[in-house]
């Protein structure tokens, strides 16, 4: 190849000057607008209140369910939404709130919801099984434990936080 | 690879001459302001054009936080301006913009005025430039509503009061467009996002559409 | 060209199977000097465009687009006032001639003789001339209207009290205001309320009174000897009063 053919014609100069003109003009316009559309993805988590659910004299080694509310802010729009938990005292005397949200499709299970299955929580939805500390019973449709949620006890009352995975919370 | 893609696309399609014909058509160089630095009069229009698709953009990329209802529509722009990263920015292109657009729509008019540019063969190019301007102007006009705050709700008010005066039919316009015959509020503020976010854009895009295959046709009108 | 019989196409289609050679039209063959829409003539115009998007965004970044408080529908006392570019409409609509039983006159008849002329221009103005000098009437008749419309604009602009606009739409913090307190009588019978507002909200013709940050002693003093355009002794009651008045409107806070 010839030193010739290596340098730019006028028309190619004009077509990258162009094209770089063009990109330009098009970040300026898109880049604000694609920041906004994905605010919600970078938006921080706002950590959620602690919520007074119980007493801890109430609580038992036999699960509970308590009903608590839950203030959440959706943008610009403030309301409260009811949650529930099955509390009970482990056999080293520590406290387990577990989500009655079934990690398989989001049913609410029970605690004794199964005759056949005494002592497990069960999901009416797919006769999902959960032992009592919330491990998922093996061949049962579920594939993860209960959530938990995170907790902490002030002057004898229980609050609980947030639902999150076993290992997490 | 892009080489190969395109190849295997125009062997089914050929669209090289598509894009050919729009990238080769040939322009008159007196519009230029390379060439002649007064040229840059005929710039308004297409920078008329670059602010529609800005506010097109834009627009689109409000709607995703903007609600049409009376209970949140001022809640959502409030939030979509001081809490949402870039709000301001991008509310401020679509706020800002439809003023420019105006102003740049109105400098094109007054430039092609001048330049009696508008005579045979292009008067239907007149016609359907001054639809558009009626278009920009209604949708102006329907834009200022949708924040809800109180400019917006008085001014629009007025508006229909001035639509009011039309004799005869003035009553039944008011209505249609307020929604109720007295009350200007959620059925008002609905109507209005319909005509300002689906009715009167669709039929910009149709009148621009037709702006543009005229001047393809026509060509732009020869200097003075 | 190849055309008629024995011309290829790719399968069934009808597209041509013989490629034409990619390269751009020869310009020589058209008259006048003319160049190529892309990429000469695009380069320029998006030249223009890169710079008018660069101010643009400057000014999106330097002022915030505006934003008023909630509609509210019950507020008679707001002087409404409509974009910029409708306020030569606004202004024209606020002389005799054109309001009140004239009214249709400046909201219907002007503006649609105006668009109405700007519509139908071409056929208005058919000589062949195109050079301004050589029309008179037409361009005599756009320039007669645009003096009009910058003019009413230019009146609407400098009879408009801003101040007092801005201070009308202002996003007020909400403040539930005990109106049994007896501050609040106080001021209900000094007539206070009736320009800044049942709730003290403020009014195109006096500011809030809550979160002022003024001292009790400086309330006082404003609602004796009168501040700004609010004339002194408009409070009648006696010193007490005086007192719980301005302690009750200096403990007014935004929350």
């Amino acid at each position: 190849m010839s030193e010739k053919k290596h340098r730019v014609s006028r028309r190619q100069f004009l077509n990258y000057t162009l094209t770089g003109v063009g990109g330009f003009m098009a970040a300026g316009i898109l880049s604000p607008m694609v920041r906004f559309a994905l605010d919600p993805i970078l938006k921080e988590e706002t950590g959620q209140d602690m919520v007074a659910v119980a007493q801890v004299k109430d609580i038992t080694t036999e699960p509970q369910r308590f009903d608590f509310k839950v203030k959440v802010k959706d943008a610009w729009y403030e309301s409260e939404e009811p949650r529930s938990a099955w509390v009970f005292k482990d056999e080293n005397g520590d406290i387990v709130a577990l989500s009655p949200i079934c990690t398989h499709l989001g049913c609410t299970v029970n605690w004794n919801g199964d005759k056949n299955n005494p002592n497990r929580f069960f999901c009416p939805c797919h006769y999902g099984l959960y032992e009592k500390d919330g491990t998922n019973v093996p061949n049962t449709p579920p594939t993860s434990p209960l959530h938990r949620y995170e907790y902490e006890i002030k002057d004898g009352t229980l609050y609980l936080g947030k639902a999150k995975p076993r290992g997490e919370a | 690879m892009l080489n190969k893609i395109y190849n295997w696309i125009d062997e089914r399609l050929d669209i090289t001459p598509l894009w050919r014909d729009i990238a080769d058509h040939e322009v008159p160089e007196h519009v230029n302001p390379a060439h002649h630095f007064s040229a840059f009069v005929y710039c308004f229009g297409g920078l008329t054009f670059f602010v529609t698709v800005i506010q097109i953009l834009s627009g689109m990329f409000l709607t995703m936080y903007y609600v049409p209802d009376i209970k949140n529509a001022w809640e959502s722009v409030y939030y979509l301006q001081n809490e949402v990263a870039f709000g301001q920015i991008v509310r401020g292109m679509h706020h800002w913009g439809a003023s420019l657009v105006i102003v740049m729509m109105f400098l094109h008019t007054l430039r092609v005025f001048f330049q009696g540019a508008y005579k045979k063969p292009r008067e239907l190019n007149w016609i359907v430039g001054v639809l558009i301007f009626m278009v920009m102007m209604g949708l102006g006009f329907t834009g200022y509503l949708l924040p809800w705050d109180m400019k917006a709700l008085f001014a629009t008010k007025v508006g229909l009061q001035i639509a009011e005066a039309t004799p005869i039919i003035g009553p039944a316009i008011k209505t249609l467009l307020a929604g109720h015959p007295e009350i200007v509020g959620a059925q008002t503020l609905t109507r209005f996002f319909a005509i300002h976010v689906f009715f009167l854009p669709a039929a910009l895009l149709g009148l621009m559409a037709a702006h543009f295959l005229m001047i393809r046709k026509q060509g732009i009108s020869g200097p003075l | 060209m190849h055309r008629g019989k024995g011309m290829k196409f790719v399968g069934d289609s009808r597209v041509p199977a013989v490629r034409k050679p990619n390269i751009p039209k020869d310009y020589s063959e058209y008259p006048g000097k003319t160049e190529a829409f892309w990429p000469n003539f695009l380069l320029k115009e998006w030249m223009v465009g890169a710079v008018f998007l660069i101010g643009f965004l400057s000014l999106t970044v330097a002022h915030p687009s505006p934003l008023e408080r909630v509609a509210d529908p019950t507020d008679t006392s707001y002087i409404p006032l409509p974009d910029w570019y409708f306020l030569f409409l606004y202004q024209l609509l606020k002389y005799s001639f054109a309001s009140g039983p004239y009214t249709v006159i400046g909201a219907i008849v002007i503006p649609g003789l105006a668009f109405g002329a700007l519509l139908l221009a071409p056929f208005l103005d058919r000589g062949p001339e195109r050079r301004p000098s050589k029309r008179p009437v037409a361009v005599g008749m756009m320039l007669l209207t645009l003096a009009a419309i910058v003019f009413l604009t230019w009146e609407s602009v400098v009879t408009h009290d801003w101040e007092a606009a801005a201070e009308q739409g202002k996003i007020r913090a909400e403040v539930e205001i005990d109106t049994n307190a007896e501050g609040y009588k106080i001021l209900e019978a000094n007539t206070c309320l009736t320009c800044h507002g049942e709730n003290l909200q403020g009014g195109p013709a006096a500011p809030s009174l809550v979160g002022t940050g003024l001292s009790p002693e400086e309330v006082a003093n404003i609602a004796k000897n009168g501040v700004g355009s609010m004339p002194g002794g408009l409070f009648q009651g006696t010193d007490e009063e005086l007192q719980k008045l301005a302690e009750f409107v200096a403990g007014l806070d935004a929350e």
